[in-house]
Order: structure tokens, then sequence, then C-alpha cells
């Protein structure tokens, strides 16, 4: 049972890591919107056609 | 049928784009026109690419694009107080956008930094069709709106004030943080548990026991604050609260756990208790989340101020600049566009036009307002420009007044203590009592030590876990199924009164009625040059008289034939009339003239909904007695009350909005429907306020519930709905207090243990969810 000396630790600091990993990302606002981001993966990042010619080159 | 290329609705008559010869691509308005040049120039065609993949949210309609130039928005007092200013001189401004209905809309709102200068971030939320737009010091807000209408989506400044927002999304993230730390703390705990139960002896026992401890300690403390801090305050309050008896069996548990961890018992019951924390905290997450999706009553609050409205230059009074009706002052002098809404009372100093007062006084007619008439905030322009002397603005005016109104009355409004609460009260005395009895049953046989553990156990499981978890359930699935059905309703409260309703008043128009015009009668008395359709349409289509627009929808689908009219005229109160091939013809009040003789005549109507009759006859059958409370004339409101067989003496007329609200509120137990604000008082004053679909906001904020759909069949669904939802909180009640009689036998038999608390508090978790997701027969038939 001396395993259990590594094991015990490590499923320990494994949870430990996922409670504060999730604490975390809910600080920085990742679940404050949870409807519209499921949608908004369903679209391509391309950029529009014709781009306004009004636009700066490092705007886009 | 053809239906608009933009916007997917019945295109009559359709119109084509100049050069589109094959009349290919339909559109049913200018506006769906003018959108749909606007995305090709810009490079946006994608939208109709993904518009056509992807199922719509909400109800899509023809876009209105109003001609606006939103300066308005660039105004130093108005930036200063909408918008909000952040270290790198960016300012964000959240708008609410009419129109917003599918996922195109979301991929459009958010290409906005691509195609507008000095926008750098545009984000939508979906759920609240809210976009929030980030703009460089050099942007211009007017820009933004601007570009919004341009793409049909007609945009609304909301007012945000930053602490409160802030502070909203504070709370929200620790809820979230809260179940988190919970679940996973529990989950943990479980494995250890488990260990214990399967007979860890020795020194693991010690370690696992105390690993026990080390998580549920964050949960206890962390996790399960909300419910220390509202039993703290039920009991300061004296009111009842569920979470007393929880508390109670929490930090009895946390006393007992810490005890045996020090004594070297390794027995506790943090595997049963944090599970329970997790549980009930999503519970109330849920039901949280979807009455937030439902109204929200301050967003209503800015949505309604937020017009712009011409006022003339001080400097140069022939001149009219665009300002936030926010801004009205006394003595401006107002120009009011035809189909714009009136923000101020006044005077009448220029024009002469048909107005809608039937938000005011519920009269359904248009009445006829020329100069030197008085007008009031909240009516409608119909057609023709007016001028007009501001005299009352803001709160001063009736409309604001009527508001103010409304606030006392949701101030003023009867609390109820809900049936949980209620029970809680005498559950938690009996807890007590048990314990007592407990203890001093085991302490005769004269072991003290074990009496005390044995009576403390027995708070810890009879804690109402199950009844605590199955009420907030039980109301989030009601209320996301019936926003599923179009009925809105803001909070789980609402559902509780409505059971206990008696008495139902109902303001005819949108509910038992149409609540638009339709034309009836129609007689042809001889023949035309051109057939009466023709003419009806190349006359009436130019005009915005509900009339018109009910005589438009009586030819709907038989003609859409462009004929070349002549010498049009529309005059006010008398009709319209124009030439049309070699004959004049005339339209009004007494029917339809060729050469001045009479060629056709019809009546106009408010008609009765064919469904409201059995509707009616179904509510009455769950034992309610309903009243028609209408601000109409007694004979309309007589006629509608006998074609739906209601007694006359329950059909009451020609009242004010003051009368109405007396009304309800010497009648206990009312619940009240209505749109316009002219039954927003009386909304407020019921003990449930239902607003029906096209209510105006006002009566919208006085609301408890929202229905989307037309017609008195929501109306029954919503009796049915909290009936039968009643049903199966307390079926939950009588489920939960049996496992708790169950854990009380056990105790006194000497039979308690952590273990069979881990099994008895999660079983009878599990049948409540259980009987809640499985509801009752007549709950499901109206899901279907």
């Amino acid at each position: 049972m001396e395993i259990m000396t590594i094991l015990l630790p490590l499923a320990l600091m494994l949870g430990a890591f996922f409670i504060f990993a999730f604490i975390w990302s809910t600080k920085k606002g990742q679940y404050d919107d949870l409807e519209t981001p499921r949608f908004r993966m369903l679209l391509d990042d391309k950029k529009i056609a014709k781009p306004n010619p009004n636009l700066k080159k490092e705007d886009k | 049928m053809e239906l608009c290329v933009h916007c997917d609705e019945a295109a009559i008559p359709p119109i084509y784009q100049e050069d589109d010869k094959q009349m290919a691509m339909p559109f049913c308005c200018q506006g769906c026109l003018t959108v749909y040049n606007v995305l090709h120039e810009k490079g946006l065609e994608s939208y109709y690419e993904i518009k056509n993949n992807s199922a719509a949210f909400k109800r899509r309609s023809p876009v209105e694009v109003k001609s606006s130039q939103f300066t308005f928005l660039d105004d130093a007092d108005f930036t200063k107080e909408f918008s909000y200013l952040d270290a790198n001189g960016h300012r964000t401004m959240e708008f609410y956008l009419e129109g917003i209905h599918c996922l195109a809309c979301l991929w459009l709102i958010e290409k906005l930094p691509e195609f507008v200068p000095d926008v750098i971030i545009s984000k939508l939320d979906l759920e609240r069709s809210v976009a929030t737009v980030v703009i460089t010091e050099n942007g211009k807000f007017s820009q933004v709106a601007k570009e919004f209408n341009h793409l049909g989506y007609r945009p609304h400044p909301l007012k945000r004030n930053q602490d409160v927002m802030d502070l909203k999304t504070k709370e929200e993230r620790m809820a979230l943080m809260r179940i988190g730390v919970a679940g996973a703390a529990s989950g943990n705990i479980m494995i250890y548990a488990v260990s214990l139960y399967a007979g860890a002896t020795d020194h693991f026992a010690q370690i696992f026991n105390s690993l026990t401890v080390f998580f549920a300690i964050p949960v206890m403390v962390f996790s399960a604050y909300p419910f220390y801090k509202n039993a703290w305050s039920a009991i300061k309050n004296k009111t009842l609260s569920i979470d007393i008896p929880i508390s109670l069996a929490l930090i009895t548990g946390v006393a007992m756990g810490l005890f045996h961890l020090f004594t070297g018992v390794t027995e506790n019951y943090f595997d049963s208790l944090t599970t329970l924390v997790f549980l009930l905290l999503l519970s109330r997450y849920f039901l949280q989340k979807i009455q937030e999706k439902g109204l929200s009553a301050q967003d209503l609050h800015y949505f309604y101020q937020s017009e712009s409205v011409l006022r003339a230059d001080e400097s140069a009074p022939s001149e009219f600049v665009e300002i936030h009706s926010k801004f009205i002052k006394v003595g401006d002098i107002l120009k009011i566009r035809a189909g714009e809404f009136i923000p101020a009372d006044g005077e009448i100093i220029e024009g002469s036009s048909n107005l809608n007062n039937s938000l005011l006084t519920g009269e359904s007619v248009p009445v006829k307002a020329k100069v030197g008439q008085k007008v009031f905030s909240g009516t409608q322009n119909i057609d023709h420009d007016l001028l007009i002397r501001t005299e009352k603005v803001q709160d001063e005016t009736r409309l604001g007044r009527l508001l103010k109104n409304v606030e006392n009355g949701w101030a003023h409004r009867s609390q109820i203590v809900d049936l949980t609460s209620k029970v809680s009260k005498y559950f938690t005395l009996a807890v007590f009592f048990l314990a007592a009895a407990l203890f001093v049953y085991i302490y005769q046989k004269g072991d003290t030590k074990f009496a005390l553990e044995q009576a403390i156990t027995l708070l810890i499981v009879t804690c109402p876990c199950a009844l605590a978890l199955a009420t907030p359930l039980t109301f989030t699935r009601a209320l996301s199924k019936a926003s599923e059905q179009g009925i809105i309703i803001k909070s789980d409260e609402v559902i509780e009164k409505l059971a206990k309703i008696k008495n139902i008043f109902i303001d005819k128009t949108g509910t038992i009625t149409h609540g638009k015009l339709k034309i009836i009668n129609f007689k042809t008395h001889k023949e035309t040059a051109i057939p009466l359709e023709d003419i009806i349409f190349n006359l009436e289509s130019r005009s915005r008289h509900p009339v018109a627009v009910a005589l438009i929808d009586f030819i709907k689908g038989k003609t859409k034939r462009t004929l070349s009219t002549d010498d049009f005229q529309e005059r006010l109160g008398q009709g319209v009339s124009g030439k049309i091939e070699n004959h004049f013809y005339e339209i009004n009040k007494s029917g339809i003239f060729e050469d001045q003789v009479l060629a056709a005549t019809y009546q106009v109507e408010d008609t009765v909904r064919a469904d409201s009759q059995g509707a009616l006859k179904n509510i009455l059958a769950h034992n309610r007695k309903v009243q028609i409370l209408s601000g109409d004339k007694a004979e309309v409101v007589n006629k509608i009350a006998g074609e739906i067989h209601l007694p006359t003496e329950y059909a009451l007329s020609e009242l004010s909005p003051e009368e109405k609200s007396e009304m309800i509120k010497s009648t206990p137990h009312s619940m009240m429907v209505g749109d316009g604000a002219n039954d927003a008082i009386a909304l407020s004053h019921a003990d449930v306020g239902v607003a029906v679909l096209g209510a105006m906001d006002i009566s919208l904020r006085a609301a408890d519930v929202y229905l989307t759909t037309p017609g008195l069949i929501p109306v029954e669904k919503l009796i049915i709905l909290s009936e039968q939802t009643m049903k199966v909180i307390r079926r939950n009640l009588v489920l939960s207090l049996l496992y708790n009689l169950a854990s009380v036998i056990a105790a006194f038999m000497g039979l308690i243990n952590p273990l069979t608390a881990a099994i008895i508090m999660p079983l009878s978790s599990l049948t409540v969810l259980l009987s809640t997701v499985i509801g009752t027969k007549e709950l499901r038939s109206l899901w279907k």
C-alpha cells in the first residue's frame, strides 16, 4: 500500500489544480455569457470581401 | 406566395431592384431592399448564406429603416450619462437592437469593427439583443448607431450604471465559484467516503477521514455561505425560510465532523452534506438564470425612454436638431413625424393629424387633432407631421405620472409566504422536538454521550434537502417550459400566486379580440371600370390610417397591380381619393365611390378571435370568475361579451385607468390581462399582471407575465400550468417528508449512521427529481 503515499498527494494536487483553474477562468469572465459563444464558434473568421476603404491598414 | 429575400416575410406586393428584370429577388418592403443593398455595398453578402443555414431564434420581421441621424448620441451630456470611459480613452456604450433574430445577425453585428472606422469591439448578446460597442476617442456613437440602422437594426442606447453592473457580474461569478468548489469537493469526498464505507482501517481510515474534513471545510464555509446568510436574515426579520433548517443541519454536521476528527472517530456526514450543498446551489442557480432570461425591468425602463426627437433649434427656429427625449424641456417646439410617438404633453401649434390614443385611453379608433388641441405623451401620431409646444415633460406628463403610479403599485404589492417556507416552520419545530425526544429516550437507557450523538445525527439527516431541491427545480422546469410556449413569467413567486387567483380581469384588445380593425359586411353595389381590389390597393396602400391598413389586409393576395394614380389626396378623417384610368375614385367611411357614385360599402370592427369562446369556457371550468374591463364604449364591449357568451354584467366598459385599478385593488386574488399603458396601473396592482403581445413597454414593466402569443389560450395555459406546478410541488413535499419520517423512525431504532444517511439523503433527492421531471398528465399534455 506504499503506492498510496504517491497516489494520494497526486490526486489531491490534481483536484486542487482544477478547482483553481475553474476559479481563475470564472474570474476572467469565461462564463459570463453562456449563450452567445456556442453560436459564435460556428462563424468563421474570414475577413469581409470588400473592406471599407476608410479603414487604415493596421486596423485590419 | 413570394417571400422577402431579406426577412422571409410574405412579400405583398413584392418589390424588386430596378435592374432586377427577371423579378428573381422579391422584397417585402423598401426597408429590406435598402438593407440588402447596404450589405452588398459593404461586402457583407455572407449574411444571407449564414441566415439560410441557421434557424431563427426569434420571429423575423421586415426592416423599418427610419431616417435618423442619431446626432444626439454625440452630445456631451448624453455620452457622459450613457457611456463608460476607460483608462485608454475608449468609450463603451450598450445598445438594445430591434430585429435581432438569428446567427447571421450575430455575424453582422460583430463584423462592425471591419467596416466602421474607430470601432474597436462590437459584441452581441443574442439572448438579450444587446450589443456592446467600444470606440476610440475619435469615434462617434452616432456613426455606430447610423450603421446599425442601415443594417436594419434600430438601436436604442441603454443607460448603464457601471457600479451596479460590476456588482452583478461579481455576484454571478461568485455564485459559479461556489458551485464549482462544492461540486469538485463533494466529488473528492465521495472517493474517500466510499473507501471508508468499504472498510478502510487503522491509519488509512484516519487519513481518509481527515481528507474528507479537509475538502468539506471550503464547501461548508465558502460554498454554503448563502444558506447561512439567508437563514440569518430570516431569523432577524422573524420570517420563515427553508434555509434555516438547512443551515442547522450543515452547522451541526460540521460540529460533529470536527468533534469526531479530534476524538479519533472515523465517521462524518460530509459526503451527503457537500453533495447536498452542490445540488442546492445548482438548482437555485438554474432558477435564477431562467428568471433573468425573462423580463429585465431595468432594461425595459431605459428602452422606453430611449427615443430621439426633433427639436426646433433655439437660435434658428426653422431648423430642427435631433435630441434624445430625455433632454426635452418645457416650452420646446418639437416636430413629431408621422408614425412617431409623442414624447411630452403639449399643444399642437402647426398641422393636423390622426392620433392613436389607445395606449392611454383604450379607445381603438383614431381621433383627429388640429392646432390648439392638447396632446399627451405616449400618443402615436398616425399620418401627418405635427409641431407641438411642450407643456409638461418627463415625470410631469400624464404618462410619467402613470409610470410613477405603476412603481407605487409594485412597491405595495402583497408579499406571499411561499409554501416551502410555511412548511419549513413546522418542520423545524418538529425536528427540534423529535431530536429532544430522541435524546430523552436514549438518555433514559443511561448513555448520555450516545444520546447526544444520536440527537445531533437526527438534526443532520432530517435536513429538508429533497424539499429544498425540488421546489426550485419544479419552478425552473415550469418557467422554461412556459417560455418555450411563449409565456414569459417573471419569477417563481408568480406561479404560486397564479394558483390562488379567483378573479380574472381582461382588457378586450389583443386577448379576446384581434386588436386591429377588420373589414366586415363588404357589399358591392355596382360594377366598376377596374376591379374594386385594384382601386383599394392603389389608393389605400399610400395611407397609414388603420382603416386603410384593414382594407389592404382585406384584399391581401387578391391583387398587387400597380396602376398610375393621379391627383392622389388623403384628407384628414375624410379618406383618400385619386384618379385612375380616367375615373375619379374615392374611399371614405361611407364606402367606395366611382365618379361620386357609390360602388361598395363596408364596416370596420375589431373582431373577436375564433378561439376566445372555447378558451373562456375552459377558464370558467377552472372555477375562475372572468370579467372584461375596458376603456372602450359600452356598445362595443357588450357586443364582444355577447359573442363569447359572457353575461353583460361581467363586461365593464368606459373605465378610466384609475377606475380599473380601483376595481382590481378592491378585489382580492385578482389577475389582470391587458396591453396598453391605460392598463399599466391595474396590472401593477393586481396580484398577477399579465401583459399581452404588442403591449407597450410601460405595461410590460407593470406585468408579472408576458404572453408572446395573442389570445385567451395562453391565459388558459397559464392557469393550468400554475395549478399543475403547485400540485407537483405538494407531491414533492409529501415525498420528501415521507423520507424524513423514515429517517426519524430509523433514528429511534438506533439504525442511523453515516452510511444510511448516504443512502437515504440522495435517494430522497432522486425521488423528488423524478417526480418533478415526470410532472403530471396535464402538464405533459400542455407541453405537447
